[in-house]
C-alpha cells in the first residue's frame, strides 16, 4: 500500500534558504550615477585604470536599452531604485576567518558551505560572496603552494593588476550587452582564479554567492585564466532570502583557456524564485562566456538552473584555437511562475573545433522554460563539428516549453546535428514504477533523474548529489 | 488613389494599373487594395533587424524598378511551356500575372469543380469575405501579403463541392516573361475544398528566360471537414528573379493536407507555408526540397499551429547547395494549451556540395500542452567519403558518384509524392542538376 501524499505538506514546502541574516551592513544610497561608481571604486581602493574602465562602461550603458527579445514577461526594472553596493560592516582589516562576524559565518553554515577550519577537510576551496563582497576564501595556502591564485576580485585588482588589465573584459567587453555593461560599471566583487602553466589545480574551486540585503542588486564578476597545459574545475552556487520584491542579479563570468588548457565550470543556481503567485524572486541576468584561445583547449559549462524568478543566461564558448572543444550541459527546472530563457552559444572560428550541447528542460506549474541556442560556424572553421540535443519535459497543463535553436553555417565542410524533443512522463512509466512499490514522488524523481542523467554525470560528485536533491525538492507537490 | 511613396519606389506603372482595375473593379476590391497599400506603406519592406527576416535581405529590391505587368500578348516561349502541360489535366495559365484564356483549358470541367480566373468578382468577393478574411485578420498581414493584396487583379480560383473527388491534376501555371523591362506580378490563388472533397492541385511559377523580375504570390487554401488535398508548389523562376510567396492553409476536422514544395529558381526566394490545424484529427504533411547553385538564396519558412487535440503534422525539408548558394530554413511548431495528444515531427537536412555555401536553420518549438510528442531535428553535412570511394572502386568517376548520391538524397523525398505527373514536372525543373 502506497502511503497517500500529504498534498498540503508538500505544496506548501518553502524555499529552504529563504532566511534573512540580521547583520549590520553599509548599503550605498540607491541609484546609479558616476558618483556612485566613483564611490564603489574608492571604497575598494581601486587603481585609476579600474575607475576609468567602470566609467567607460557606465557611459556606454547609458546609451543602451534593456533587451526585449527574451521570451518572458516582467515589469519594468527601475535601475535607480537599486542599491549598487552592500557589504557586511567590517570593523578592522581581517587577518583570518576567525575574525569574521559570527552571524556571517552562521549564515554560510546554515547554507552548508564549509568556510570554517573544521570543515576544510572536504577538499574544496571556497570563496564566499555575501551581497557585494567576498567574505572569505579558504585553502589559499595550499593553492599558493601549487602556484594557483584564487582570491576575491578586489584582492586581485590590488595584488595582480597586470593580469586584470590584460584579461578583464577580454572575453565579455563592457560593450557586449545591456547587463554586461551595467555589471562592468558597478561590479563589486567576485572570484578571480589564475592557474599557471602546467598546473593541475589540486582542489575543486568553488564560489558561493548569497544575496542578503533588501533592495540591493548583486553584480559579481568572475575571471578564470588557465595557462598552457593547466586544468581547473570550478563550482558556483547561489541562494537568496525570500522577499516580496524582485532583486536583480547581473553577473559576468569570463573564462580564458590557453593551449591544451581545460576549464570545467559548474553551476548550481538556486536563487529565491518567488512564491507560487510569482511575487518576489531574483532576476538572474547573467553573461557567461569562455574563450578557447589556445589550440586543443577545452571549456565545459555544466549548469543546474533551479531557482530565480527569471533566468536569462547563455554560457557560451568562443572556439578560437584550432582543435578546441566547447561543451554545454544544462538542466533547467522551472516551477510556480518561474521563467527561464537559457541556452548556449558556440562560436566556431578555429579549424577542427568541436562542440556538444545537451540541454534538458523541465517545466511544471505555471512556468515557462525556453531553450535558446546559437551554433555559428565561421568561414575559417574548416572541419567544425557540432552535436546538439535539447529535450523538454512538461509536467502539468499550464506550463510551456519552447526551443529556439539558431544554426548558422558559413563553412561548407561543417557537420552539424541538432535534435530536440518534447514529451511528458507517460502513464505507463508511472504505472510500472508504482506497481513496483515506488510512491508517486519516488517514481517521478526516478524518471526525472534518468532524464537528466547525462548532465548530472558531468557534475563533480558533491554537486551531483546536491543537484539531484534540489530537483527532488522542487518537484515535490507538482506531480499527481 | 495610389499615392506614390518611398516604400513603393521599386514598383512602377501604378497609374496604368489604376486605370486598368478601375474599369472592372467593384467597391470591395477597391477598398481592399487601398487598405492593403496603406498597410504596406506603413510597414515598408522588412529589414534583417526583424526576427522573421533575419537571414534574408530584400533591400536589393529597391535597386530595381518593377513594372506592374498588365499585358500578356507578347508571350514568346510557348514551346517550353508545353513540357509542363498535359491536355488531360486542368490547366490555368497566367502570363505575367494575367490570365490567358487560350492557353488554359477550362471548357469541360468535371462536375462539382469550379475553376476560374476571377473575373467573376462577385463570387470571389463573397468567398474571400467568407473564407479568408474572417480567418486571417487583415491587420496581421505582413508586408508582402499586404503588397500582394494592394495589387489584386486576377485570382486563380478553385472550388470543389462537398463529396466530390476530382481525379485529374489541377495545374495553376504562372509564367513570367519580362519582354520589355523588369516586371512584377502578384499571383493570387484561392483553393477551397468542401466537406469530404478530394483533389490534387499544383502551382508552378516558371520562367524560360533569365530576366530580373518580382513575383509576390499569395495562395489561400481552405480544407473543410474530411477534405483531402495534395498540394504542390514548384518554383522554377529565372535565376535573376525575386520570388516571395506565402501559402496559408486552414484545416478543419479530419482534413488531410499532403503538401510538397520545390524551390530551385530565383535569385532571392522566400517561401512561407503557414498551416492552421483548426479541427481535431486533422493531419498535415509538409515536405520540401531545394536545389540551388551560384549565388542563389532560398528561404523556407513553415509554421504549423496545432490548436485542437489529436492533430498530427510531419515535416521533412531537404536541400542541396552548390557553389556559393545560401539556404535558410525556419520551422515553427506551435502547440496550444488545448492541443493535447499532438504528434508533430520536423526535420531539415542540408547537403553542402559547394565550397562556399551557407546555411542558417532554426527549427523552433513552442509548446503549451503537456501530453504531446514533438520532435525536431536539423543536420548539415557533406556526402559520405566512404560511399564515394565505394562507387569509385566500381569505376564510376567521382563527379558521377557525387551526382548519383545527390540523386539518392533527392529521390528519398521525391518518392513520397504519389502522383507521377507531379514528379515528372518536378524532375524537369531539376534537369539542370541531373542528367537522367
Amino acid at each position: 500500500m502506497v502511503k497517500p501524499i500529504q498534498e498540503n505538506e508538500l505544496v506548501n514546502r518553502e524555499y529552504k534558504y529563504g532566511f534573512v541574516t540580521d547583520i549590520e551592513v553599509e548599503p550605498f544610497p540607491k541609484g546609479l550615477s558616476e558618483k556612485v561608481i566613483k564611490m564603489i571604486s574608492e571604497k575598494k581602493s581601486e587603481p585609476d585604470f579600474m575607475l576609468e574602465w567602470r566609467l567607460k562602461a557606465y557611459r556606454h550603458w547609458k546609451t543602451l536599452k534593456e533587451p526585449k527579445w527574451p521570451n518572458f514577461k516582467y515589469g519594468p526594472i527601475d535601475y535607480q531604485a537599486i542599491s549598487y553596493y552592500s557589504a557586511p560592516k567590517k570593523k578592522t582589516n581581517l587577518k583570518s576567518l576567525d575574525e569574521v562576524d559570527k552571524e556571517l559565518l552562521n549564515t554560510f553554515e546554515r547554507l552548508g558551505i564549509p568556510l570554517t577550519e573544521q570543515k576544510r577537510l572536504t577538499g574544496v576551496a571556497v570563496d564566499a560572496v555575501f551581497d557585494s563582497v567576498s567574505v572569505g576564501t579558504t585553502h589559499q595556502g595550499e593553492l599558493a603552494k601549487a602556484g594557483v591564485i584564487f582570491c576575491s576580485m578586489s584582492e586581485a585588482i590590488s595584488h595582480h593588476p597586470e593580469l586584470i588589465k590584460k584579461y578583464l573584459g577580454s572575453v565579455v567587453p563592457h560593450s557586449d550587452n545591456f547587463f554586461a555593461a551595467l555589471n562592468s560599471a558597478v561590479f563589486s566583487d567576485g572570484s578571480f582564479c589564475y592557474i599557471p602553466k602546467g598546473v593541475r589545480c589540486p582542489l575543486e574551486l568553488s564560489t558561493y554567492f548569497r544575496i542578503n540585503a533588501a533592495d540591493s542588486g548583486q553584480f559579481e564578476r568572475t575571471l578564470i585564466i588557465a595557462e598552457d597545459d593547466s586544468y581547473v574545475s570550478y563550482l558556483e552556487g547561489c541562494t537568496a532570502p525570500s522577499r516580496d520584491q524582485n532583486q536583480l542579479h547581473a553577473a559576468v563570468v569570463e573564462l580564458v583557456a590557453m593551449n591544451n588548457a581545460e576549464i570545467k565550470y559548474s553551476t548550481v543556481q538556486n536563487w529565491y524564485s518567488g512564491d507560487k503567485n510569482g511575487n518576489g524572486g531574483i532576476y538572474n541576468f547573467v553573461t557567461k562566456r569562455g574563450k578557447c584561445i589556445g589550440t586543443n583547449s577545452k571549456i565545459s559549462w555544466t549548469q543546474v538552473e533551479a531557482g530565480a524568478a527569471i533566468t536569462w543566461k547563455y554560457p557560451s564558448v568562443i572556439l578560437q584555437g584550432d582543435n578546441s572543444v566547447g561543451k554545454f550541459y544544462s538542466v533547467a527546472l522551472t516551477n510556480n511562475r518561474m521563467q527561464a530563457d537559457t541556452g548556449t552559444k558556440m562560436i566556431h572560428i578555429g579549424k577542427n573545433t568541436k562542440s556538444t550541447i545537451v540541454s534538458k528542460g523541465i517545466s511544471t506549474d505555471y512556468s515557462n522554460n525556453n531553450y535558446r541556442g546559437l551554433v555559428k560556424i565561421m568561414p575559417t572553421a574548416h572541419g567544425a563539428r557540432n552535436f546538439s540535443q535539447c529535450d523538454s519535459m512538461l509536467v502539468g497543463n499550464n506550463c510551456s516549453a519552447n526551443t529556439f535553436p539558431y544554426i548558422e553555417v558559413k563553412n561548407s565542410s561543417a557537420v552539424l546535428e541538432h535534435e530536440a524533443s518534447t514529451s511528458k512522463i507517460s502513464a505507463e512509466q508511472m504505472f510500472y514504477l508504482r506497481s513496483r512499490g515506488l510512491d508517486l514522488e519516488g517514481a517521478v524523481s526516478l524518471i526525472i533523474n534518468g532524464f537528466c542523467k547525462e548532465v548530472f554525470k558531468e557534475l563533480p560528485l558533491e554537486f551531483s548529489v546536491e543537484a539531484i536533491k534540489l530537483l527532488e525538492m522542487k518537484l515535490e507537490g507538482s506531480v499527481g | 488613389m495610389i499615392v506614390k511613396n518611398d516604400q513603393l519606389s521599386f514598383i512602377s506603372g501604378l497609374k496604368e494599373f489604376e486605370i486598368l482595375v478601375k474599369q472592372e473593379s467593384p467597391l470591395w476590391a477597391y477598398n481592399l487594395r487601398k487598405e492593403s497599400l496603406d498597410r504596406f506603406a506603413k510597414r515598408g519592406l522588412p529589414t534583417v533587424k526583424e526576427e522573421e527576416w533575419k537571414y534574408t535581405n530584400v533591400a536589393s529590391l529597391k535597386e530595381h524598378q518593377f513594372q506592374i505587368a498588365s499585358d500578356s500578348s507578347k508571350m514568346a516561349q510557348l514551346k517550353e511551356l508545353k513540357a509542363y502541360y498535359r491536355k488531360e489535366e486542368i490547366n490555368l495559365v497566367f502570363i505575367n500575372g494575367v490570365f490567358s484564356e487560350e492557353l488554359s483549358n477550362l471548357k469541360k470541367l468535371p462536375k462539382g469543380l469550379k475553376v476560374a480566373d476571377v473575373n467573376d468578382a462577385a463570387l470571389y468577393s463573397q468567398k474571400e469575405a467568407a473564407f479568408v478574411l474572417q480567418r486571417y485578420p487583415q491587420d496581421q498581414d505582413d508586408s508582402f501579403i499586404a503588397l500582394n493584396k494592394a495589387f489584386l487583379y486576377r485570382v486563380a480560383f478553385v472550388q470543389i463541392d462537398p463529396k466530390t473527388v476530382i481525379k485529374p491534376l489541377i495545374h495553376i501555371i504562372h509564367v513570367t516573361d519580362a519582354v520589355k523591362s523588369s516586371v512584377s506580378s502578384f499571383p493570387r490563388s484561392l483553393i477551397m475544398l468542401g466537406k469530404s472533397a478530394e483533389a490534387q492541385v499544383m502551382e508552378s511559377h516558371l520562367s524560360f528566360s533569365d530576366d530580373t523580375y518580382l513575383t509576390n504570390a499569395l495562395s489561400d487554401i481552405v480544407l473543410d471537414q474530411d477534405a483531402k488535398l495534395v498540394y504542390c508548389k514548384a518554383q522554377g523562376e529565372s535565376k535573376n528573379a525575386f520570388h516571395i510567396g506565402t501559402t496559408r492553409v486552414w484545416q478543419e476536422r479530419d482534413s488531410q493536407l499532403d503538401s510538397f514544395s520545390l524551390m530551385t529558381g530565383g535569385k532571392i526566394t522566400r517561401n512561407n507555408l503557414n498551416i492552421v490545424l483548426n479541427g481535431s484529427g486533422a493531419h498535415a504533411t509538409l515536405n520540401g526540397l531545394y536545389l540551388i547553385n551560384g549565388n542563389q538564396h532560398v528561404d523556407n519558412h513553415t509554421a504549423v499551429d496545432h490548436r485542437p487535440p489529436n492533430c498530427t503534422s510531419t515535416q521533412l525539408y531537404k536541400g542541396i547547395l552548390y557553389d556559393a548558394a545560401r539556404a535558410v530554413f525556419n520551422g515553427k511548431i506551435f502547440v496550444k494549451k488545448e492541443a493535447q495528444q499532438t504528434n508533430s515531427y520536423q526535420l531539415n537536412k542540408n547537403l553542402l556540395l559547394g565550397p562556399d555555401c551557407r546555411v542558417d536553420t532554426k527549427p523552433q518549438l513552442e509548446i503549451f500542452a503537456d501530453d504531446v510528442k514533438c520532435t525536431h531535428g536539423a543536420t548539415i553535412g557533406q556526402l559520405n567519403e566512404d560511399e564515394i570511394f565505394y562507387l569509385q572502386t566500381r569505376c564510376i568517376p567521382k563527379s558521377q558518384a557525387v551526382e548519383m548520391l545527390a540523386r539518392g538524397f533527392v529521390d528519398d523525398i521525391l518518392n513520397r509524392i504519389a502522383d507521377e505527373s507531379i514528379v515528372a514536372k518536378l524532375n524537369k525543373l531539376l534537369a539542370e542538376y541531373f542528367q537522367d
